[in-house]
Formats: structure tokens, C-alpha cells, sequence
């Protein structure tokens, strides 16, 4: 298993990225859906990753869409598919207790630009991707979509939902795993947020003409309703080096 | 071919703000500013954005960014100053400035891109001015008048310029959260905004991109900077014994 290292910077276009990489202002819009555990277990297996089942034979897929205004990666347009999952090397809690300590594995991650590109791959071997990324987060439904060369890969809409108090804007720090080339990391990654607002359901997706929307669309998620919905007017996040971790291939072999 | 956007005011701010939305959002964006530290900033890691070091008050100037960038298709129009003082008070010279940059600057990047934008058939012109254009209040003379002649400037324009496809919009918030503000606050701290929580620039900026989705000239960002705006049209002498007298 490699190394932990720990670099205080990277290198990316000739620039260097010192860290942790802050974002100073990003806003979100978020649903999560509940879809079968095991089509999403096959389609995360190549990370050695367990998807969490907060309710036996259910896991839980995350659409997210964000717009990164002020950071250290610069301005850019960003798209998220991710999974809850375990915690590597625990065993699996079925039941709500199965989401404590749950990290969030991001399956896909487009971008529109081509610097957030280059470092989210090397810095910490987010499987990002150079996609339009049209969106629009100032009306009350938010809106984005996702496009290659004029094809739709997905589309989604989250409705508003009610205010959610200041100061429910502590988040915890959550972990983010990725999975790039074979090489499994996570992610030490921290978030505070305000103008939030949140609902049951409230989403809506179009899957379109992508080989990412087809597996979506195995997993049901054309068909899925939203457990929640959020947006967030004004993010901040801190994003630590990655580190390389034993999947449960590398540990059964061990 | 990406659209273009000019963005005035772009080192700090809303301009710096609007710019990286823009930047976002994947269109080229022209940045200005006289702060050419700020405009770095602003354009950190973000190869589609070109900064200019430029005078919005130097009409040569602004023809020439205006010319090598190319079509422009939204302007953003941001810069100002605001100086602060008892009308009486107020060196002359800060009065001319504040008309030479927020008047005159206005004018200069309105007619170095409208006749693109009109020949083209479209295009969005938005002029940030202030809701100290309505209601002037003690110490803003210069600044009040100054961005009085840009509501009426514009509204010339859209009459002018009705069904020539460019969309005209004059964003008046109240106190924004911006270092200009911060300045201001700083220095008389029992001034106009004292006790005032300011708008989030933020919040003015997706309340001009709503405002694109449908008509009307003016942009009042939030539900008081619309109640004074109210109140200075059906219950002005209401507002004149409300608003301080110094």
C-alpha cells in the first residue's frame, strides 16, 4: 500500500495550488434519492467501497450541482454523482446507524473548466470531466444540465424548500472518497453553509444520452422520488490532501 | 463561440463577483478596473478571464478594450465611487470625480457597446446605480446626483432603443456588503446604514439574473430597498422625517 504523503502544495498548470484548497464562495442545489442497494453496489464495487443502506436493501445516490464563484481552483460550474458509503474496513450496520460516520464516494464529478479539471484529477483523483454545464441558481426553481458537443447527459431541477434556521449551517466534516486508476482516496473535507433551504422530494431528472446517465438509469434513478432536497446560498469548504486508503480487495488479500 | 461579457468595477465587489459568476458560467470576461492587484485577484486561476487596467472615465480607454475584445454581449457595469460629505463641505474636485466616474463612465462603456450590441439585435446592458438615486440622504449629494443622471441616462436609452433586442436593466439595491461600503461604514459609523445589516452582494446578483428572465428597467434587489422605493413615490414626506438629517 503506498504512503501516506503529505505535500503542503501541488503543481497544476505551472501554478501552485497550495493546501488545504479553500472555496470562499460556491452555492448548491442538492437531492438525494433512494435507489437499490445492490445495482449501486455493483456500480461502485471498483472502488473496494460498501454503499451505507440506511434502510436494509437501500442506498442512497446523490445529484448535486455547484457553482464554485470564489476559490483557490477558480470560478467554475461543477456537477456531482455520489453515493453514501462505509466507512472502509467497517462491517456493514444495516439501519440509520449504518449513516454514522458515512463518507460520500463521488462517482462523477464534471466540470467546465479546464484548471478545476487538472487539479481535482491530480490533487485528489476526482473522476472530473470537461462538460457545459449551463445553470441557473438565482430563480426559485434552480436548474443545470449536463452537455456533451449539444448532447444532454442529465438534467435536473430542485424546487425551494423552507428555510433552515442559521446556525443548522455547522455541518459536520464529511469525508469524500474517489476512486481514479485504480487507486481508492478520501478526502478530508469541510463545509459550512448558510441560506439554506430544504423539503422532502422536490427534484426532478431527465437522463439523457451519456454512458453515466445509462447506469443511473439502472439503478432506477429516472424513475426515483427525492427522499430531500436543498440549496445553499453561500458555501464555504476547505479540501485536505487525499490519501490513498486499503479497499476490500486489498484487505482480504492482506 | 463562447459570448462575451465586459465587466466594470471587477476587482472588488459586485463587479469582482459578477465577473467570476460569469466566469463560471463559461463565458470570456472582459474585467476592468483601475485596481490592477484587484483584477488579479479576481481572475485567479480563471483563463477566461482578461483583465483590462482601464478608467471607465477615460472615454479613449474604454473604446479601446471595448474594440479588441471583440463582440460584447452582456455588460456588466459596475465601477463607481462614492464619496461621502455635507454637500456644502464636499471638495468640488470629489463632486466632479464622482460625475466624471459614475456619470461620464457610465456614458463612455454605454456608447462603446450599445451600437454593437443594437446592431447585432441583442444584448444585455446593466448598469449598477443606487437607490440613493431616490432618495438621497445626508452626505450623498454627489453620489445621489451622480447616479440620478444614470436612471435618467438609461431610461433615455431604453425609450430610444425599445424593440432593439438589447435588454436594459438599473440595479438600485440599498447598502451593499462590498469594501466600498466597509470604507464608508467605517469612517462615519453613525451614517445613512447605521444598524443595518447590508445586502449580500450575492443577493443582488441573482436578483439581476431574475430579473433578466422577465422586463422591467429597474432592479430592486431586496424587500426594503422596494418599501423605501414605495415610500418615496406615494409617502415621500413620510420618508424625509424617517431618513436621518446628518
Amino acid at each position: 500500500m503506498t504512503t501516506e504523503t503529505h505535500t503542503p502544495a501541488h503543481l497544476i498548470q505551472g501554478e501552485r495550488v497550495a493546501m488545504p484548497v479553500r472555496i470562499r464562495d460556491a452555492a448548491v442545489a442538492s437531492a438525494m434519492f433512494p435507489v437499490p442497494a445492490a445495482p449501486a453496489q455493483a456500480l461502485i464495487a471498483y472502488s473496494g467501497l460498501e454503499v451505507a443502506e440506511p434502510v436494509p436493501g437501500r442506498a442512497i445516490c446523490s445529484l448535486a450541482f455547484i457553482r464554485y464563484a470564489d476559490g483557490d481552483l477558480g470560478p467554475y460550474h461543477e456537477f456531482a454523482v455520489a453515493f453514501l458509503v462505509q466507512p472502509p474496513g467497517t462491517s456493514p450496520r444495516p439501519g440509520p446507524r449504518g449513516l454514522k460516520g458515512a463518507g460520500a464516494f463521488i462517482h462523477w464529478l464534471p466540470v467546465n473548466q479546464e484548471f478545476t479539471l487538472e487539479a481535482g484529477r491530480t490533487i485528489w483523483g476526482f473522476p472530473k470531466e470537461l462538460a457545459d454545464i449551463p445553470m441557473d441558481l438565482a430563480g426559485r426553481t434552480r436548474r443545470c444540465a449536463v452537455r456533451f458537443g449539444g448532447r444532454t447527459a442529465i438534467e435536473i431541477a430542485v424546487r425551494p424548500g423552507v428555510p433552515v434556521p442559521a446556525g443548522a449551517g455547522a455541518m459536520p466534516d464529511v469525508t469524500a472518497y474517489s476512486c481514479l486508476d485504480g487507486t481508492t482516496r478520501r478526502t478530508p473535507w469541510t463545509l459550512a453553509a448558510s441560506g439554506v433551504r430544504m423539503r422532502p422530494g422536490g427534484a426532478r431528472v431527465r437522463l439523457g444520452d451519456h454512458p453515466v446517465a445509462d447506469e443511473l438509469r439502472e439503478i432506477g434513478l429516472d424513475r426515483a422520488r427525492a427522499l430531500s432536497t436543498a440549496t445553499v446560498d453561500h458555501l464555504t469548504m476547505s479540501f485536505a490532501d487525499a490519501v490513498p486508503v486499503a479497499g476490500r480487495a486489498e484487505e482480504d488479500r492482506s | 463561440m463562447r459570448k462575451t461579457a465586459l465587466v466594470t468595477g471587477a476587482a472588488s465587489g459586485l463587479g469582482a463577483l459578477a465577473a467570476q459568476r460569469l466566469a463560471a458560467a463559461g463565458r470570456d470576461v472582459v474585467a476592468v478596473d483601475v485596481d490592477e492587484d484587484g483584477l488579479a485577484r479576481t481572475a485567479l486561476r480563471s483563463p477566461n478571464m482578461h483583465t483590462r487596467s482601464c478608467d471607465v472615465a477615460d472615454a479613449a480607454a474604454v473604446e479601446a478594450v471595448v474594440a479588441e475584445s471583440g463582440a460584447v454581449h452582456r455588460v456588466v457595469h459596475a465601477a463607481a465611487v462614492s464619496p461621502l460629505a455635507p454637500a456644502l463641505e464636499q471638495p468640488l474636485a470629489d463632486v466632479e470625480r464622482a460625475l466624471r466616474i459614475d456619470y461620464l463612465g457610465t456614458v463612455n462603456v454605454v456608447r462603446a457597446t450599445l451600437p454593437g450590441m443594437l446592431g447585432r439585435g441583442a444584448g444585455e446592458l446593466i448598469l449598477f446605480s443606487s437607490l440613493a438615486a431616490f432618495t438621497p440622504v445626508a452626505g450623498s449629494s454627489a453620489y445621489g446626483a451622480a447616479k440620478a443622471a444614470v436612471n435618467a441616462y438609461a431610461e433615455t436609452l431604453a425609450n430610444e432603443h425599445r424593440g432593439g433586442g438589447v435588454r436594459f436593466r438599473v440595479v438600485c439595491p440599498r447598502q451593499v456588503d462590498t469594501p466600498a461600503y466597509r470604507a464608508a461604514a467605517a469612517a462615519d459609523p453613525g451614517g445613512t446604514a447605521a444598524g443595518m445589516k447590508p445586502l449580500p452582494p450575492r443577493a443582488v446578483l441573482d436578483a439581476v439574473d431574475r430579473s433578466l428572465a422577465g422586463d422591467g428597467l429597474y432592479v430592486f434587489p431586496d424587500a426594503i430597498t422596494r418599501a423605501v422605493v414605495l415610500a418615496k413615490r406615494y409617502a415621500p414626506g413620510l420618508l424625509s422625517r424617517v431618513l436621518p438629517a446628518n
